[in-house]
């Protein structure tokens, strides 16, 4: 550590005490705080809320930062990537996704058992998100973008059961948010315990750690056996999140942001950093607890102390990406060497377009049971479900088309229109378009999510624009500001107004809102990128091969690479007003559409978005019948469509 | 000319309870699972028709239906065009920030009772509700000189405190009563507050509105600072069953009438 380092801490520690102090002296005059100790008459009010509230507040911000600290500096050290933390890698959503459940469907379990909830869903997550890194050896990127897709999904998950329960549900909002507020010491005294424990047996690890740090091949020369060490330091980080997330809820970014600090501040030996990263991460939060108080005082505004910290996540980000060394991953191998006629192919999938009609609009339910409906009855509805499934159908082929070209684009399998940042930025300008003009209707809302959707692009272009863009910095800088947009949306969601329940509607993604107007411009708009893209083929079949053959062939590799993004934006922030920021149908339609041996680059991007449509016309179909009358969000129904693949995918070898 | 009744669908819980209230039964509603939970009263018939989410009503079950007429409040903007298409649509509005809600829920009876072309029906309800109302405030009248915080706990360190422009803090000073929490109003979807928040009026009652959530039931009962509280500790606390906080002029009186009979029960000087 650096004397500078050192002044840094120094300033934190002096700025959150006497942040603390101003707060408790406003509770309790100073002058009758010795009195507090003696603890000989009985003790008043505000005695008893400094006691009992505003001290074990303070204790659980500390020791829940160094926990979170600590998790984080671990899942770095263990992944020698300098972006994992419990956030990032999605273990927290998955502690919140088992506690929502939990809270809506089990409460009597919650109530004493919270910890155990927590601890199963960040073991499930953890679980997803190693498993999903296995065969790329833990390579840092990888890592973060299945994170955040599970960490998405987890996220939409929760938001949809509390929209379907009402918008009562308060606790859920308070738990999300990540409220430091406190009752009595025992939150402190469960997670104290815990800590301990978890620092301990870290130390334990420490050594073999650093030896994990010199590498497989050098590890094991030194006789050291790699698995068992590299599972106990993932469950002890993953449990600490657990812990955290079981007695504040979501906090995101400590973890992130300790390790940051510490390296920051001249720390490099790896130990140092694990010693000094939960100080960091305890004070980190200590502090941001004392200014959301502050500010509670000063304008009667709560905002939970986990949102606050989110907010810091997004630039934090930004910061640490130039310091990511992504492994040489070589590009990944053709799939499959077989190559199915083009003419054939498509017309395979272009014969699944009558079933979805059929289906669409001939079949009903009704709660209890299917019901084929008669040509009359049929075209009764017609102008009621023609809409829904254009729109849908647009939607679903310009989110696959926009993750066929971000895949071949950065050669990286899991690219897709979520994980670029631009359903996050759409988002925002929703979130921003009914904040300015509450009762804008439908246009100033596709207007807003639009422009948000450019923006967060035009970010994460300018971010990544140096040095050729190079393709896995492109889908960092995407992660850092989806993060950024949903860290925004959920202080929305804790202040909490009409907005907050348009926001969770979003976030699930409905259908039924779609006019024939919005359809027929969502059909029309893909029909147009979809004929550009075709453009594109001749790039996306060379750049795979890296910048210095693009460079040799004479590719505009920069220009190129704009060109594409711009698209991917565009299309991608009209489909997400409808579907909502998530679906997974961008992710694996292409992925199918290349292991049937769409190879080539438009023959790929040209069944990617015929499967991209017809899937989630189905999914339409499916989140309008599964559980009639109450309808399903569309981008959730198609997600839940789409997650066996992804869970295939995982399980092969 | 005898005409056949007009066939309303309610997507508001504010303008069904609004409808109930005239005499008139919709033949279709929105989540009445959760109605019949939350907001107890009026007792929809069981031959209502269940509409779906009011985030997301389902459009075609309303088209089958055939209604004559839609009603909204400016909750549902978002869907009004498609509503549209489906069926006239009347929309009143029942919560506006830092506005009395109870005020608008009488105005929408009036309105309401109007379209139907019941005006009469909806005068007579409105004498009863002021009727009531009346008889409620004559009750409470010993107990108007202690501010009241009304709450609905959300975890065990969280409250959601209703101030004036909630219904029940409108309801609360139309009985005389003054309300504890003088802040603006708190009553949003969420905006949380730490229940330590309450101890700001020492001599106030507090009224927990709607059942305590099962998770929050242990952590509430060893909690410390709630109960440290003077109204907890002195026993100036009461519970009342479930109300539907985003009601009309029934959930408003049913307020009245479960806080009138639990002060009355507690008794007086409490």
């Amino acid at each position: 550590m650096t004397a500078r380092g050192w002044i840094f801490l120094g300033v934190g520690l002096l700025a959150s005490l006497a942040l603390f102090s101003f707060e408790a002296s406003q509770q309790v005059d100073v002058a009758r705080w010795p009195q507090l100790l003696s603890a000989t008459s009985p003790l008043s009010l505000d005695e008893l809320i400094l006691v009992y509230s505003l001290l074990p507040r303070a204790a659980v911000a500390l020791v829940a930062g160094a926990a979170l600290g600590l998790s984080g500096a671990l899942l770095q050290q263990l992944l020698r990537n300098p972006i994992a933390d419990p956030s990032t890698l999605g273990i927290s959503a998955g502690a919140q996704l088992t506690i929502v459940a939990a809270t809506l469907y089990a409460p009597e379990i919650v109530d004493g058992h919270r910890t155990a909830v927590a601890l199963g869903g960040a073991g499930l997550a953890a679980a997803i998100v190693f498993a999903l890194g296995w065969r790329k050896a833990f390579e840092p990127v990888t890592m973060v973008v299945s994170g955040l897709l599970v960490g998405v999904t987890a996220a939409a998950l929760s938001a949809a059961m509390t929209l379907a329960q009402g918008e009562y549900l308060m606790s859920l909002v308070t738990w999300n948010g990540g409220s430091l507020s406190q009752q009595d010491w025992s939150v402190f005294n469960a997670l104290a315990v815990e800590f301990v424990i978890a620092a301990f047996l870290s130390a334990l690890l420490i050594r073999p750690l650093l030896v994990l740090g010199l590498g497989d091949t050098s590890a094991r020369s030194l006789g050291v056996s790699l698995g068992g060490f590299r599972f106990a330091i993932a469950a002890i980080a993953t449990a600490l999140a657990g812990f955290v997330a079981a007695g504040v809820g979501l906090v995101s970014f400590v973890g992130l942001a300790a390790p940051a600090f510490v390296r920051a501040c001249g720390a490099r030996r790896p130990a140092m950093i694990i010693t000094l990263s939960p100080l960091a991460g305890g004070l980190f939060l200590w502090l941001c607890d004392g200014i959301v108080q502050f500010v509670a005082r000063s304008s009667s505004e709560n905002f939970p102390t986990g949102a606050i910290t989110a907010l810091v996540g997004g630039p934090l980000l930004f910061w640490l990406l130039p310091k990511v060394r992504s492994m040489e991953v070589p590009h990944e191998a053709p799939v499959s060497t077989r190559r199915l006629p083009f003419g054939r192919g498509i017309l395979a999938l272009l014969l699944l377009v009558p079933v979805i009609l059929i289906l669409a609009f001939f079949i009903g339910s009704t709660g209890t049971g299917w019901k084929i409906l008669s040509p009359i009855e049929a075209a009764d509805l017609a102008p009621l479900r023609w809409p829904r499934l254009l729109a849908a159908a647009a939607a679903g082929g310009l989110l696959s088309l926009t993750g066929a070209i971000l895949q071949r684009m950065t050669g990286n399998a899991m690219a897709s229109p979520e994980v670029v940042g631009v359903s996050g930025g759409a988002g925002l300008g929703f979130a921003a378009a009914l904040t300015v003009a509450p009762d804008g209707g439908t246009f100033s809302l596709f207007m807003g999510a639009g422009i948000g959707a450019l923006v967060a692009m035009a970010a994460v272009l300018a971010f990544a624009s140096r040095r050729d863009l190079p393709p896995e910095k492109l889908l960092l800088a995407g992660i850092a500001v989806g993060s950024f947009s949903s860290s925004i949306l959920s202080v929305l969601l804790a202040i909490g107004d009409q907005r907050s329940w348009q926001i969770l509607a979003w976030l699930g993604g409905s259908a039924s809102t779609a006019t024939p107007a919005t359809a027929l411009f969502l059909a029309a708009l893909s029909a147009v990128i979809f004929t550009g893209s075709l453009l594109f083929s001749r790039w996306l079949t060379i750049l795979p091969f890296g910048p210095s053959v693009a460079h040799a062939l004479g590719l505009p590799v920069r220009a190129s690479r704009v060109g594409m993004l711009v698209v991917c934006g565009a299309a991608t922030g009209a489909a997400s007003l409808l579907v909502g920021p998530l679906s997974f149908v961008g992710l694996i339609a292409p992925h199918i559409a290349r292991r049937a041996g769409f190879a080539m680059a438009g023959p790929h991007m040209a069944a990617s978005f015929v499967l991209g449509a017809v899937l989630m016309a189905f999914a339409d179909f499916g989140a309008r019948t599964a559980t009639f009358p109450y309808e399903l969000p569309l981008g959730l129904f198609a997600a839940l469509v789409c997650a066996p693949y992804l869970i295939w995918l995982v399980g092969r070898k | 000319m005898a005409q056949a009744p007009l066939r309303i669908a309610a997507i508001d819980w504010g303008m069904l309870e609004t409808l109930m209230a005239l005499g008139v039964t919709p033949i279709a509603a929105t989540e009445l699972i959760q109605f019949r939970k939350d907001a107890v009263e009026p007792i929809i018939p069981p031959d209502v028709v269940d509409l779906g989410l009011r985030g997301s009503p389902n459009y075609e079950l309303l088209h089958l239906l055939r209604p004559d007429l839609i009603l909204i409040s400016p909750f549902y903007t978002r869907h009004e065009a498609a509503l549209k298409a489906i069926a006239p649509i009347l929309s009143l509005p029942f919560y506006v920030r830092g506005e009395p809600p109870f005020e608008k829920a009488l105005a929408a009876v009036q309105a309401l009772g109007e379209r139907l072309a019941v005006p009469e029906k909806a005068v007579s309800v409105l004498a009863g509700i002021g009727t009531e109302i009346e008889d409620y405030r004559r009750m409470l009248a010993p107990f108007a000189d202690r501010p009241t915080y009304l709450v609905n706990i959300g975890d065990a360190r969280h409250v959601r405190v209703f101030g004036f422009d909630s219904m029940f803090g409108d309801v609360l000073a139309r009985l005389g009563l003054g309300n504890a929490w003088t802040d603006r109003s708190r009553f949003t979807f969420a905006a949380p507050v730490p229940v330590e928040n309450l101890a700001a009026d020492k001599d106030a009652r507090i009224v927990v509105i709607s059942q305590i959530p099962l998770e929050a039931r242990s952590g509430l009962r060893n909690s410390i600072i709630w109960n440290s509280l003077p109204p907890v500790r002195e026993g100036r606390i009461i519970m009342l069953d479930n109300i539907n906080p985003y009601g009309g002029v029934t959930a408003g009186i049913r307020f009245a009438r479960l806080l009138t009979e639990g002060l009355l029960a507690l008794g007086h000087g409490k």
